[in-house]
């Protein structure tokens, strides 16, 4: 019942859009609300997962179930869905998109966050492959809202690039169920994923090491791992800023999802070491191409994509580290949603202002709008990992789980990129904030709204910085459970 | 294995070479409406492969697939393209980023390189169809290679539906399709997917010019 | 004693029906484009004018284009001893199997190359860059075609190919055996310089491959590259008919079924003319620089059909 709540306010909200026309700015605000039963509903799941309580199911051969980790994406999913969707453009205000244009945009993210979240909450890995599918196709649609020669481009790599990208995962889920299949004949509920874990022992290891293969790369380049992460700086500087913010804080993380839900059911086929081997060596390889691409950053969207991918190879390596690994990176998501989520829509009020996303044509930013710099410079310091925002705690607790596995060298390389990162953004963060700013540009805060909003992120950062609160340490335990049996 | 089995065996180790061929035409020919054309046989020699071990398998749900996908690729997807071809120009794969008589060798060494790879699986499974396993495996190759050396957007979507077309082949070689409700939402979105591309494609043509992805270089660092 | 004789009367017919094949073609596809056309044993009674008639050559030629025809000529001769073209297996197999075969013909390919090159002409140079061009592709395909099918059969020997597909009659939807059979019908095409590759009646100069290389020779020396080059052509298309569709060849050698072989093998050829006539008539031929494409399409296609034949044992 509760799975009703979670999946349908954004249907209901893509088929408001579609069938008010003109649009309204009313729709804005019914959807933004709508959203917030969802994230009650995503709430209430991990609160229940928290307690360890029995995963709940739902449908027709058992298509939905929320255990622990589905419940701590549905809650990242929702939470940023709304917090979006209350920074939507076209509330009332003027707004430089059309009528039209809003329209769609409204149609297609909600019909993004219902893929998102059915992504989340399907228990049978056929559907997870579809929704992602469909997260892909819905985004693509809103990339080039505005159509110009770099949106169409970034556009058609995404759709291309991804596409491709999930198609091959999907080889791999067929060599999975073919596995499956031959040693116990076909099921329905075959692509569930209890059943494939049950049977994980018994299934052969070259067939799944082969599945694995096609997995890793086919999700992997729905999450950002190097090298299939051409796509990823394109789109997310030139999506509009909402889109931006709800693909690099939460999209990725559902592929790496996809990708740990595939590696729990292979470890148990094969031990853990090879999968881990893969992950650490893409993950690092994703931290070396990000950490040298923000030096050479000259638009700080682009810089800001490129943190996505390091931060996504970073989760890569601590899901790679054993039972703590999974509990840093596990936090670690948490945090980079929350902060990247905000430094994207942050970004997004900086371009509205200053019409350029070249960095060195954004200066004087603490004289023109004080209250976004002061955020953004929250939100980027705590993007690379300073304290008291929370990823300084995911990130040392993830170089202590290396340290516990045995991999001091592996541990000194992240430190080491992480450090050229740190240095590269504070570079072009003083580079944005201090100094006179370009003529032309308005000067005062407007639309006090959305830091509102955003400060909700900060405070969050900030919780996560200082303590962990019990029930999301318990729910962190459980999802470790889950993951290493 | 009877007679029975074996005859099943080459009827669908044929088919899969069939389609495999008609993959490997992207490489060979130049004009784009030869693709769409090469796209059009495959998808219906696809259906005749998923409809044959329908009769074999004595699995039912196969017939609908089949049916499915010769309505969708062979007459639903073919007429946008064709669409889309009349509308973006007469352009030709004059020069693609690797050569013809290259990339067709390329094919050949792609197809032995899946043979490689999916011994594990020809030698784990017990059915009749697996011989087409690795010729399916080299579809999909086939079809990342298309994707990767050829430079026209509508070449590059018409890879992408011969790299989905080789998974399907996958699928139904060697499980004998997956579940009838997953395989109709794997359908779904494809023709979803090339939807958006195509309107994509029509976006580029208005920027752009032409749909020549060389010309896609305005995002550097 | 009687299987050696039979070689040499299988040389022989081969001998005396290879004109009669290249005039047959010549005569359907004038049919076929609505003329009347020449008898089909016009080619005979061309042979006979050639051999009566003078030889004259140009004064910058030496030894070797007086050699080249002799050597074409026995090459041609010899692959006919070696091919399966009514009984399998032969005597001579012992001498000779795939790998002789496609050197034998190789052999003739490269002393025609020479000869042409050899008076110094422009036509003839020109003739002879593109003949290797051709050959160097078709050459490796005619191997790895019928390789495809030796590994089936456990053994290069062409009469034992013959006698394993015989035994063995579901084998030929195999696809490696289809496969195969596309890739030497498109070498075939090539090698005997038929349409889409070279024209066999032309003498423009952007359209001559073979015709080039012959253009400087005269009375004997051109009626013995002719016949080879019909013998080439027969030899083909036995190749192409006996090795993937062998019912007619005779396995014992009595009088009964050497006749029966006879005659299956007219039919066969004839069929095949019928196939090559209409693809003649309807195909325009190949620009020159998309010959290698097509030729590399052989390549792939026996390729494959070697892989899927040995690994699918």
């Amino acid at each position: 019942m509760t799975f009703l709540f979670l999946l349908f306010p954004s249907l209901i909200a893509a088929a408001l859009a579609a069938s008010i026309r003109p649009y309204r700015a009313l729709v804005g605000w019914v959807n933004a609300l709508l959203s917030l039963a969802a994230l009650g509903a995503a709430v209430k799941f991990a609160d229940h997962a928290a307690r360890g309580g029995a995963a709940p199911v739902f449908g027709p051969g058992e298509l939905l179930r929320a255990d622990g980790l589905s419940a701590l994406m549905m809650v990242c999913v929702a939470a940023v869905a709304s917090l979006v969707l209350f920074l939507s453009p076209g509330f009332g205000r003027e707004s430089q998109y059309s009528p039209s244009q809003l329209r769609r945009y409204q149609f297609f993210i909600n019909l993004f966050i219902f893929s998102m979240l059915l992504t989340v909450s399907a228990n049978n890995v056929g559907v997870m492959w579809i929704a992602i599918e469909a997260t892909t196709i819905f985004s693509a649609m809103l990339i080039p809202l505005t159509l110009t020669k770099s949106s169409v481009e970034a556009s058609w790599k995404y759709i291309l690039i991804c596409s491709v990208g999930i198609a091959l995962a999907f080889a791999g889920t067929v060599l999975g169920y073919f596995d499956f299949v031959t040693l116990s004949g076909r099921a329905e509920n075959a692509l569930n994923w209890p059943v494939l874990l049950a049977s994980a022992p018994s299934l052969h290891p070259e067939v799944m090491k082969l599945a694995f293969v096609f997995l890793l790369v086919g999700y992997g380049t729905k999450a950002g791992i190097a090298p299939m992460h051409t796509w990823l700086p394109d789109a997310h500087s030139e999506a509009p800023t909402p889109l931006s913010a709800t693909m690099s804080g939460v999209l990725l993380a559902v592929a790496l999802y996809a990708v740990l839900r595939w590696k729990v059911v292979v470890d148990a086929t094969l031990g853990g070491g090879y999968t881990n081997k893969l992950l650490i060596a893409l993950g690092l390889l994703s931290l070396v191409v990000a950490s040298f691409s923000i030096v050479l950053s000259r638009n700080y969207k682009r810089m800001l994509a490129y943190s996505s991918i390091e931060h996504t190879g970073l989760m890569c390596i601590g899901l790679a580290l054993g039972p703590l690994g999974v509990f840093a990176a596990m936090l670690h998501l948490v945090n980079h949603t929350a902060a990247k989520s905000m430094t994207f829509l942050l970004a997004g009020r900086v371009l509205h202002r200053y019409h350029t996303t070249q960095i060195k044509g954004v200066s004087g930013l603490l004289k023109t709008m004080p209250g976004t710099a002061g955020m953004l410079a929250a939100g980027l310091l705590a993007t690379i990992g300073l304290p008291p925002f929370g990823l300084f705690i995911s990130e040392f607790a993830l170089i202590r789980a290396g340290f516990a596995t045995g991999r001091p060298w592996l541990m000194g390389a992240v430190l080491i990129l992480l450090a050229v990162a740190f240095v590269a953004v504070i570079g072009h963060l003083n580079r944005m904030l201090y100094g006179a700013p370009p003529e032309g540009v308005a000067v005062g805060e407007k639309g006090g709204r959305s830091l509102a909003l955003l400060s909700l992120n900060v405070a969050a950062l900030v919780t996560l910085g200082l303590t962990l609160p019990a029930p999301f340490e318990n729910l962190l335990n459980q999802i470790v459970r889950i993951v290493s049996r | 294995m009877n007679s029975h089995d074996t005859f099943f065996a080459q009827l669908s180790t044929l088919g899969a070479s069939v389609t495999l061929l008609f993959g490997v035409v992207l490489l060979w020919r130049r004009s784009l409406g030869a693709y769409i054309g090469a796209f059009r046989w495959q998808s219906l020699v696809l259906s005749a492969v998923f409809a044959l071990v329908g009769y074999y398998g004595h699995d039912h749900e196969l017939y609908v697939v089949a049916v499915v996908l010769l309505a969708l690729k062979v007459f639903i997807i073919p007429r946008y393209l064709k669409r889309l071809y009349q509308r973006v120009g007469g352009e030709r794969e004059a020069q693609p980023y690797v050569n013809i008589a290259t990339s067709l060798i390329v094919a050949g060494l792609l197809v032995m390189l899946a043979y490689a790879i999916t011994r594990p699986l020809v030698m784990v499974s017990k059915l009749p169809t697996r011989g087409g396993i690795p010729l399916a495996v080299g579809l999909i190759f086939v079809g990342l290679f298309v994707i990767v050396s050829r430079r026209k957007a509508l070449t590059q979507i018409v890879g992408f539906l011969v790299l989905e077309n080789g998974i399907a082949l996958l699928a139904a070689l060697c499980t004998y399709g997956i579940p009838l409700i997953i395989e109709l939402g794997v359908f779904l979105d494809v023709l979803m997917g090339f939807l958006v591309m195509q309107v994509i494609v029509y976006h580029i043509r208005d920027t752009f010019e032409s749909i020549d992805v060389e010309q896609l270089n305005q995002l550097k660092h | 004693m009687t299987g050696y004789l039979l070689e040499i009367g299988q040389a022989l017919l081969a001998l005396l029906l290879a004109p009669g094949l290249v005039g047959f073609i010549r005569w359907l596809k004038a049919r076929l484009q609505g003329r009347r056309g020449a008898m089909p044993w016009q080619p005979y009674y061309d042979l006979r004018k050639l051999f009566g008639k003078e030889v004259v050559m140009s004064k910058n030629a030496s030894w070797l284009f007086r050699f080249a025809p002799y050597v074409i000529f026995a090459t041609a001769v010899a692959v006919t001893l070696l091919v399966p073209l009514v009984a399998a297996p032969l005597p001579f197999d012992a001498v000779g199997d795939l790998l002789a075969v496609v050197y034998l013909l190789l052999l003739g390919t490269f002393f025609l190359a020479l000869a042409g090159l050899d008076p110094g002409t422009a036509f003839g140079g020109m003739g002879a860059s593109r003949e290797v061009t051709v050959a160097a592709i078709a050459e490796p395909t005619i191997a790895l075609a019928i390789f495809g099918l030796a590994v089936g059969a456990g053994s290069t020997n062409l009469g034992r190919i013959v006698a394993q597909t015989l035994s063995n009659p579901g084998a030929v939807i195999n696809p490696g055996h289809l496969l195969g059979f596309t890739a030497l019908f498109v070498v075939m095409i090539a090698e005997t310089g038929r349409l889409p590759v070279d024209n066999p009646s032309t003498h423009l100069e952007l359209t001559m491959i073979h015709e080039a290389m012959i253009l400087e020779y005269s009375g004997r020396y051109l009626a013995l590259i002719e016949w080879a080059a019909a013998l080439k052509l027969l030899i083909f298309f036995s190749l192409l008919s006996n090795l993937f569709l062998p019912w007619g060849v005779a396995t014992t050698l009595t009088p009964g079924a050497l006749g029966v072989a006879v005659i299956a093998l007219v039919v066969k050829l004839a069929a095949l003319a019928v196939i090559v006539a209409l693809l003649e008539t309807r195909i325009a031929k190949l620009r020159l620089f998309r010959v290698p494409e097509l030729l590399g399409v052989s390549f792939v296609l026996a390729l494959l059909s070697v892989t899927s034949s040995f690994l699918l044992r």
